[in-house]
């Protein structure tokens, strides 16, 4: 059992990792959110074997039996669960910000000149200090 | 003082973050909230710090508080020790002061809305970060802490700053799952995350080897927080596209909350443990040591006030890692002495720094110039500032220095390393002059600039220079009376090397015994004995081979 969940673990992790590394930020932000799923399994994986345990409720008498598994890491998943979601969260609305703004989520697109390397270019401060662009309130 | 009052580090942000989320139409009424919670976390801070230090407990005392009164190892522990809290007061000091400065210069695009609100939800983040007493929760804290920061990085960005946004988020979450996934892996090897219970362990020698890799991971994920060599690299790009006072509220905290994980987890919790000082050490020692110089370079190259300052972040970070590699008791209380320094004085430059931009329009060197006869309080200033920054005698970053500089001097494991890093150190801090004097001979010294002649006295200049000029006079404390500030440093020191108080309060005065018992059995400097019984086991060995033939 625990071989099986590590060795998914892996997987999760490559498939991940793999998706980091593309080019689209969609692909990026799916890669962040998988390795973020990964670390929980992996919680799971380094907590004991549930096989022939009970689940982390006391029973009528109050008190524990002794056969009950692990509650703790489930706490600590459960924590890492709903802050994930609020990354998840956080980084969907910064690429529909970057959508409505640069009309891009390609890496390469997004990234054109490099500002610290072109020392002809304005610097982004007084870009952003006088040069106010317009927001476009919708997607299309 | 009621050590349940120390849970209002975390609860005081929090209600007035939730207040001004609630609130956000109403700017006077966020300002006021804001304000009001600031003041009181300086005073809870400066509070607890007379506590731990002169108060009812003895000097060096741990305040304790069990939430919901679980018992230790199973409930959510809250411990303010004398390392904690000099960072707490320190921290309380430098956002009020930012807060100040923010309220007057930042622009109206940023500082609308939700600016108040995500404001203290980072200061309740970095807090918490400050106060937990177990591994998980330094995870939540510094999610909390994390998130705020993405979010003020992100507020009113144009197409520019967007990739390097990206930058910064990306790497962070991924160092942020890093650093989940070696929690569940400590509490399989170890069955708990508290500090205080992980730090008994490793004093009785009861943490299994396999859990080593764990804490190899727990090095790689604080080592990027904290922005050491080489997993520094998502640092000078994203610092420099935020507006000065939040590059300086970040420069100043965030990598600080770094310093102090490592120190918590390398020095108190794991640095129990042979295999720490065997293993990990070395590795902390070398990142020092390129974290200072190759940084410091960066920092020469540059031609941007902001990019220049964003940099020294790096190689200032640098100094403290040195004193957490060294892990004598002076080397971790210069370590402290010099957080306490550059916290304060990088946020001075870089509030300096948006003064300038506000004369300039920008922050390029080529632009500026003349500053110092528009404005010569600005420049006295950032003078100061500056010249603490690079530790000339009697300002602030002086002793530190020379405390880290001899320290790596004499430090005996590793004698040549000692010399390189003590070298590498004095380079690095002629350099940082180097780079402090371009600042000032471009920006403030030099013919005066057209954009400079003609740009009108700032809106809000007195104010602004009001707060940077009560941050400098902090720094200047620090350095006229460095042996004061060294004391309180070194009570927090030694309570770190030696836990015993820190245990006790947290698990229960019953385990004294055994604590003393496990360091009767292997302290701290009997392993440094140990080492160098090794290390000359070692050369007489090679001396014999070298004989033989």
């Amino acid at each position: 059992m625990i071989l099986l969940t590590a060795l998914t673990v892996g997987l999760i992790f490559g498939v991940s990792i793999y998706m980091l590394l593309g080019k689209e930020l969609k692909s990026i932000a799916m890669g962040v959110f998988l390795l973020g799923h990964g670390a929980n399994l992996a919680i799971i994986a380094a907590s004991e074997s549930p096989i022939g345990k009970l689940p982390p409720v006391l029973g009528a008498s109050g008190q524990p039996t002794g056969a009950e598994v692990d509650p703790l890491p489930q706490a600590l998943i459960l924590t890492a669960i709903v802050i994930g979601f609020a990354v998840q969260a956080f980084v969907l609305s910064l690429l529909v910000l970057t959508w409505r703004r640069t009309r891009t989520v390609d890496i390469d697109e997004l990234a054109g000149p490099d500002p610290a390397t072109q020392p002809q270019h304005k610097d982004a401060t007084t870009t952003r200090m006088h040069e106010e662009q317009p927001v476009p309130t919708s997607t299309p | 003082m009621n050590p349940h009052l120390i849970i209002l580090f975390v609860a005081i942000p929090m209600a007035a973050g939730v207040l001004n989320i609630a609130l956000h139409r109403f700017k006077s009424a966020q300002k006021l909230v804001a304000c009001g919670a600031l003041m009181a976390n300086l005073a809870l801070a400066l509070w607890t710090l007379s506590a731990v230090y002169i108060g009812e407990t003895q000097p060096g005392g741990v305040l304790v508080s069990q939430m919901g009164n679980w018992p230790a190892p199973y409930g959510i522990t809250v411990a303010v020790d004398p390392l904690s809290a000099v960072m707490l007061s320190v921290t309380g000091a430098v956002v009020f002061g930012v807060y100040l400065y923010a309220l007057t210069q930042l622009p109206d695009r940023f500082s609308g809305g939700y600016f108040h609100a995500i404001y203290m939800l980072l200061l309740m983040g970095v807090n918490w970060a400050f106060v937990t007493g177990d591994l998980f929760n330094l995870f939540v804290a510094f999610e909390i802490m994390l998130l705020s920061s993405y979010v003020l990085l992100c507020l009113g960005t144009t197409a520019m700053q967007m990739r390097q946004a990206y930058k910064y988020v990306l790497l962070n979450l991924i160092s942020s799952t890093l650093f989940v996934t070696s929690c569940g892996m400590i509490y399989g090897h170890t069955g708990t995350l508290n500090m205080a219970e992980l730090t008994l362990m490793s004093m009785q020698g009861t943490i299994p080897a396999e859990a080593m890799p764990a804490i190899m991971l727990l090095l790689i994920v604080f080592g990027s927080k904290t922005a050491a060599f080489p997993i520094w690299y998502w640092l000078p790009d994203s610092y420099p596209t935020m507006p000065p006072a939040i590059g300086g509220l970040f420069s100043g905290l965030l990598t600080k909350v770094g310093v102090y994980t490592m120190i918590r987890t390398f020095t108190m919790m794991f640095g129990q443990m042979p295999a720490i000082h065997d293993l990990v050490m070395p590795i902390i020692l070398v990142s020092a040591g390129g974290t200072m110089f190759l940084g410091v370079i960066g920092a020469v190259s540059s031609s941007n006030v902001r990019r220049i300052l964003a940099i020294h972040v790096i190689s200032q970070v640098g100094y403290m890692v040195l004193g957490v590699g060294l892990a004598t008791e002076f080397a971790i209380a210069a370590t402290v002495l010099y957080m306490i320094q550059h916290m304060i004085v990088k946020t001075t430059l870089f509030l300096c720094c948006g003064v300038m931009e506000r004369y300039g329009g920008t922050d390029r060197l080529d632009n500026l110039g003349g500053i110092g006869r528009r404005d010569a309080w600005l420049a006295a200033l950032f003078f100061i500032a500056a010249l603490s920054l690079a530790g000339l005698p009697p300002l602030s970053g002086f002793p530190g220095k020379l405390l880290l500089i001899q320290q790596s001097f004499f430090f005996d494991p590793y004698p040549r390393l000692g010399y390189v890093l003590a070298a590498l150190g004095l380079a690095t801090s002629l350099l940082t002059l180097l780079s402090m004097l371009k600042i000032w001979g471009y920006g403030f010294w030099s013919k005066t600039a057209p954009a400079v002649a003609t740009a009108p006295r700032p809106s809000g200049h007195l104010p602004a220079l009001a707060t940077i000029g009560a941050l400098v006079v902090l720094a200047l404390s620090v350095g006229l009376a460095a042996g004061q500030y060294l004391k309180v440093a070194r009570v927090a020191a030694r309570n770190v090397l030696d836990p015993t108080e820190y245990i006790a309060a947290v698990l229960g005065d019953h385990l004294r015994p055994q604590i003393a018992a496990a360091k009767e059995s292997g302290t701290p400097d009997a392993l440094v004995a140990a080492a160098d019984d090794a290390m000359a086991a070692a050369d007489a060995g090679s001396s014999v081979k070298e004989v033989q033939p």
